[in-house]
C-alpha cells in the first residue's frame, strides 16, 4: 500500500464517519486531520475515539500509521547514509585542500627563491659596476689633481720669476740689475721655453662597463622552464572496487603541471610485531591516474603512495593512503547448521586468517530465480540465527566484509524447514564411535580398543560412548527419530551442552534419556535423569523411537514411532537450551532420522 | 457434533458414583471433548440369595462376565451390558459417535476393560487400566467369582481372562496403558498378577506400557493422580 492509497482510504473513512455523525448525532468527536503526502515535512495527527470506530476502520487507521512510520524510517536511514557519504567526502576534500595549499606554497617559495637569487645577482653586478666607476673616478681625480698641483707649482714658479723680474726691473741700481738680470733672464727664458702642457691628463668621459648579466638572464629564463610536478593526492578507496587479490587505485593532480608518468608504490601493512624489517615496497609505472594492482593478499591492508615525473624531475611523494583487499569468501559448515520449522542456525568458517569486519548472509527460497533474496548484514561472528518460513527449502551464501568491500559469495548450503534438521557432532563423540559420512549414523565397533589408542579432548565424552547433536537455540518444539538394532543397548534423549563428559547419559541432572538394557530374560527400559528411573515395562520393543521436545510445555516425550505408542514423558523445566544426545552401551549402530515434523498424534 | 466416549469401569464394591465423584476426570475429559460413561459394577436389587454376602462376589462384584450358572445367569450379564446394552443406550440418548469408543477401568473394572477390548478386536480404539486384575483364573478373587458365575469348567473361565485372551489375541493393534501402584496391597497379595499379562503381551507383541508407580496404593488417590495421562492416551486415538 503506498502513501496515496492510504490517504484515499483515510479520506473515505473520514467521510463515512462524518456522515455517521450527522445521522446518529453521536456525542463522541472524531478528529481526523490529513497531512500531505510528504511525510518528512508534515506530521499526521489522528485522534480517533476507538469506541465509535468499527474494528475494520480502527485497523485501517493503524495500517496507515504503520505505513507512514515505515516511510519515515526508510527516509531517515537514507538520510543517515547520505550524511556518512558527505562526511567522507568532506574529509577527503580537506586532504586535497591541504595538499593543494602545500603545493602552491612550495611553488610560491620556489619562485620567491628564484627571484631572490636573480635580484641578488643583479645587485652584485650593480655593485661591481659602481665600484668600477668609482675607481675610474678616483684615478681620474688623482690624475687631475696631480696636474693641478703641477700647474699650481708652475704658476707659483712663474709668479715668482715675474715678481723677481719685476723687482729687478724696478731696481734703480742698474749695476746690480745687470748683475742679477742675466740668470733671471735665463730662468725666464727657460721657463718660457718650456712647453706648458695645457691638455687635460684624463678624459672627462667615464667608461661605462657593461655588466655581465648573462647569468641573470639564464636565471630569469629558467623560471619559465617547466617545473617539476607537484605532489599528487591519493584518492580514498572506492567502495567495491577491490577484489581479494587486487586493488583499483586512483589519484589526482591538483595543478596544471605537465606529467609524463606516475610511479605507484605499495607496501603490505603487517600487524606482525616480530617483523624487524618492513615489508618490501613494490612499484609500478603508470601513465594514467589510476591502475589496478594485482597478486595481493586477501583481507590485507596496503600502504600506497604515488609520485609524478616529467622532464624536469620527480614530484614529492603523495600522502600515503591505506587500501584494503576484500576478504576471501567464508566456508559454510553444513554439518554444523541446524534448522527447525521456522528458524535455522547457520555456521561458517571465516576463510581468512585475520579478522574481518563483519559477515553478510544472503538467502532465498530455491527455485525463485534469485528474486526475493534477503540479506542480513553486519553479522559480527561466524554464526547467525535466522527466522524462516516453514515447509520451504532455502539456499544460503555468506560473504565476509571489510573496509575494502564484500568478498565473493561462499559455496552455498541448502537449508530445509520441513522439520528438525541436525547432524551428530563429531567433536563431541567418544573416540570409540565412528560417524557415517552423512553424520547421521553412529557405530560403536570395538569395545576392546585400548584407551591408549584413543584421543580425547575437553569436548568428547570419555566414559559413556556418547555423542551430541545440536538444535536451533529457540525455545520451540522439536522432533526427531532414532533407529536402533534389536540387540542394541542404547541411550537417547537430550542433555545440556555442558553436560559432564565423564558421566553417563541420564546419570546426572544435566541429561534426560531413554535407556534400553538387554537382559537374558527380557528387554528392560529406563527413563533416566539424575540416575533415577520410573519402573516401566514395555511389551513391544521400539526399534524406531520418536523423541519430542517442547520447551514451552517443559516436556521430553518418547514414542514407539512405528506404533504411535507413547512410552514416557519427562516433565522438566529446561534452564538452558538442550541438545539431542545418543549413546551405545554395547557395540552396534544407531541412526538418526531428521527433517520430519512431529506426527499429528504427538502435537494435539 | 459426535462426541467420543470412554467407558470407565469401576472395581469391587464400587458403584458408578465412585469414578464419577472421585477420579476427577471431568476436567481432562472436557478438555479433550470426551464423554465418560461410568457403569455400575453389578446389577442391583435383584434379591438373589447370597448376593450381598461377600464384598468380592455378587453385588458390587459382577466381574463383567455373562454368568452361566444359577441363580446368577439371568441378571449377572455385565459383559453384555457393557459391550452392547449400555453403548446402545448412550448412542441413542447422547450425541456420541458410535465408532469412537475406548474403554478403561480400575481393579475389577480394569479386568473388565481389558477383556472387553481383547474379546472385541477393533471395537475399542484404545484401552487403559488402573491396577487391573490381569489373570483372574490365577488369583483368589477370580477363582471365587468365576467358579460362582461360570461353574467349575475352567475352560469357560479362560474366556474372561485377560492374560489368556492376550495369548491368543489376533486383531487390530491395541495400545494398552496400565498404571499400577507399587505399594498396592493387592499387588503384593498376588491378586493382580500384572507380570503374567506383560509376559503374554510381550510374547504376542501386543503393545503395552505398564507403569509401576512408586508410593501409590490401590485407592482413588492413585487414579486421581494419573487419570489425565489415561484420558490423554484415549484422546490420542479417539480424536485421531
Amino acid at each position: 500500500m503506498d502513501v496515496f492509497e492510504v490517504r484515499g482510504r483515510l479520506d473515505v473513512i473520514a467521510e463515512e464517519l462524518a456522515s455517521e455523525e450527522e445521522e446518529e448525532e453521536a456525542t463522541d468527536e472524531d478528529v481526523f486531520e490529513q497531512g500531505s503526502s510528504d511525510v518528512s515535512t508534515h506530521t499526521q495527527q489522528m485522534k480517533v475515539s476507538t469506541d465509535s470506530l468499527t474494528p475494520d476502520r480502527a485497523s485501517a487507521v493503524c495500517d496507515a500509521a504503520l505505513c507512514f512510520q515505515e516511510q519515515l524510517n526508510k527516509r531517515r536511514s537514507k538520510l543517515s547514509q547520505k550524511i556518512v557519504e558527505m562526511e567522507n567526502f568532506a574529509s577527503n576534500l580537506e586532504e586535497i585542500f591541504i595538499t593543494v595549499e602545500e603545493n602552491f606554497g612550495r611553488q610560491e617559495q620556489n619562485l620567491e627563491q628564484h627571484y631572490n637569487e636573480v635580484l641578488q645577482t643583479l645587485l652584485q653586478r650593480n655593485e661591481a659596476r659602481a665600484a668600477a666607476l668609482d675607481e675610474q673616478k678616483n684615478s681620474k681625480l688623482e690624475c687631475l689633481y696631480g696636474q693641478l698641483l703641477r700647474c699650481g707649482q708652475t704658476l707659483d714658479a712663474s709668479k715668482e720669476l715675474i715678481e723677481s723680474a719685476q723687482e729687478l726691473h724696478r731696481r734703480p741700481d742698474k749695476h746690480g740689475f745687470l748683475q742679477a738680470v742675466m740668470p733671471v733672464m735665463k730662468r725666464v727664458e727657460q721657463f718660457a721655453g718650456e712647453e706648458v702642457d695645457l691638455k687635460l691628463g684624463v678624459s672627462l668621459d667615464f667608461q661605462v662597463l657593461t655588466p655581465d648579466l648573462s647569468e641573470v638572464r639564464q636565471m630569469m629564463e629558467s623560471i619559465n622552464v617547466l617545473p617539476a610536478p607537484s605532489a599528487p593526492v591519493m584518492n580514498p578507496q572506492i567502495a567495491n572496487s577491490a577484489t581479494d587479490t587486487s586493488l583499483h587505485v586512483c589519484w589526482s593532480l591538483f595543478s596544471d603541471d605537465t606529467v609524463e608518468f606516475y610511479e605507484l608504490y605499495w607496501r603490505l601493512i603487517s600487524d606482525d610485531c616480530t617483523m624487524e624489517t618492513p615489508q618490501e615496497v613494490s612499484q609500478l609505472k603508470v601513465k594514467e591516474t589510476h591502475c589496478t594492482v594485482s597478486s595481493l593478499r586477501p583481507n590485507a591492508q596496503y600502504e600506497l603512495w604515488v609520485t609524478a615525473t616529467n622532464t624536469t624531475g620527480i614530484s614529492p611523494a603523495s600522502e600515503r593512503a591505506v587500501y584494503m583487499t576484500v576478504p576471501s569468501p567464508p566456508v559454510l559448515k553444513p554439518r554444523q547448521c541446524v534448522s527447525s520449522l521456522n528458524a535455522a542456525l547457520i555456521r561458517w568458517d571465516s576463510g581468512n586468517t585475520d579478522p574481518v569486519e563483519s559477515y553478510t548472509l544472503e538467502f532465498g527460497e530455491t527455485g525463485t530465480d534469485g528474486s526475493g533474496t534477503e540479506s542480513i548484514v553486519a553479522i559480527p561472528s561466524c554464526e547467525c540465527l535466522l527466522q524462516l518460513q516453514p515447509q520451504k527449502i532455502y539456499i544460503l551464501h555468506v560473504r565476509a566484509v571489510n573496509i575494502g568491500g564484500p568478498s565473493d559469495r561462499s559455496e552455498p548450503v541448502h537449508i530445509s524447514t520441513t522439520g528438525t534438521f541436525f547432524h551428530l557432532l563429531e567433536d563431541t563423540a567418544h573416540p570409540s564411535l565412528s560417524l557415517s559420512a552423512d553424520g547421521l549414523t553412529m557405530f560403536y565397533l570395538d569395545e576392546d580398543l585400548p584407551i591408549s589408542h584413543m584421543t580425547f579432548s575437553d569436548n568428547t565424552f570419555n566414559r559413556c560412548v556418547a555423542v551430541l547433536g545440536d538444535l536451533v537455540p529457540v525455545r520451540g518444539q522439536y522432533y526427531w527419530e532414532v533407529e536402533v538394532d534389536e540387540d542394541a543397548e542404547f541411550r537417547v534423549g537430550v542433555a545440556y551442552e555442558d553436560t559432564q563428559r565423564n558421566s553417563h547419559l541420564g546419570g546426572n541432572n544435566t541429561s534426560w534419556c531413554m535407556r534400553h538394557i538387554l537382559t537374558p530374560s527380557r528387554h528392560k527400559y529406563e527413563f533416566l535423569h539424575s540416575g533415577w528411573t520410573p519402573d516401566i515395562r514395555i511389551t513391544v520393543q521400539p526399534l524406531r523411537i520418536g523423541v519430542f521436545l517442547d520447551y514451552s510445555r517443559g516436556i521430553l516425550s518418547f514414542y514407539n514411532a512405528a506404533l504411535r505408542q507413547h512410552l514416557y514423558t519427562f516433565s522438566c523445566h529446561f534452564l538452558h537450551y538442550v541438545q539431542p544426545c545418543f549413546a551405545l552401551d554395547n557395540p552396534g549402530a544407531l541412526t538418526l532420522r531428521t527433517g520430519m515434523t512431529a506426527p499429528a498424534y504427538i502435537t494435539p | 457434533m459426535d462426541i467420543r466416549k470412554c467407558s470407565s469401569m469401576t472395581g469391587l464394591t464400587c458403584t458408578e458414583q465412585n469414578f464419577i465423584t472421585k477420579a476427577a476426570s471431568q476436567q481432562a475429559a472436557s478438555e479433550h471433548g470426551i464423554i465418560i460413561v461410568a457403569p455400575d459394577t453389578s446389577p442391583r436389587g435383584c434379591n438373589i440369595e447370597g448376593e450381598d454376602e461377600s464384598w468380592d462376589f455378587g453385588t458390587g462384584a459382577g466381574f463383567y462376565v455373562n454368568a452361566t450358572q444359577e441363580p446368577w445367569k439371568t441378571n449377572y450379564r455385565m459383559y453384555s451390558y457393557v459391550t452392547e446394552e449400555l453403548p446402545r443406550l448412550i448412542n441413542s440418548n447422547f450425541p456420541a459417535d458410535p465408532e469412537k469408543m475406548s474403554i478403561s477401568g480400575h481393579s475389577m473394572g480394569g479386568h473388565g476393560a481389558l477383556i472387553c477390548a481383547l474379546k472385541n478386536p477393533g471395537k475399542y480404539k484404545s484401552v487403559s487400566a488402573f491396577a487391573p486384575i490381569c489373570n483372574p483364573i490365577q488369583c483368589a478373587w477370580g477363582q471365587k467369582a468365576f467358579s460362582g458365575y461360570l461353574g467349575p469348567d475352567k475352560s469357560t473361565w479362560e474366556l474372561y481372562d485377560a492374560t489368556v485372551l492376550a495369548e491368543s489375541y489376533s486383531g487390530p493393534e491395541l495400545d494398552i496403558l496400565i498404571d499400577q501402584g507399587r505399594d498396592d496391597q493387592f499387588l503384593s497379595s498376588s491378586q493382580l498378577l500384572p507380570d503374567n499379562l506383560i509376559a503374554a503381551c510381550s510374547k504376542k507383541k501386543i503393545p503395552v506400557v505398564f507403569r509401576l508407580q512408586q508410593g501409590y496404593d490401590h485407592s482413588y488417590y492413585f487414579i486421581f493422580s494419573f487419570i489425565n495421562d489415561h484420558i490423554k492416551h484415549h484422546a490420542k486415538y479417539l480424536n485421531a
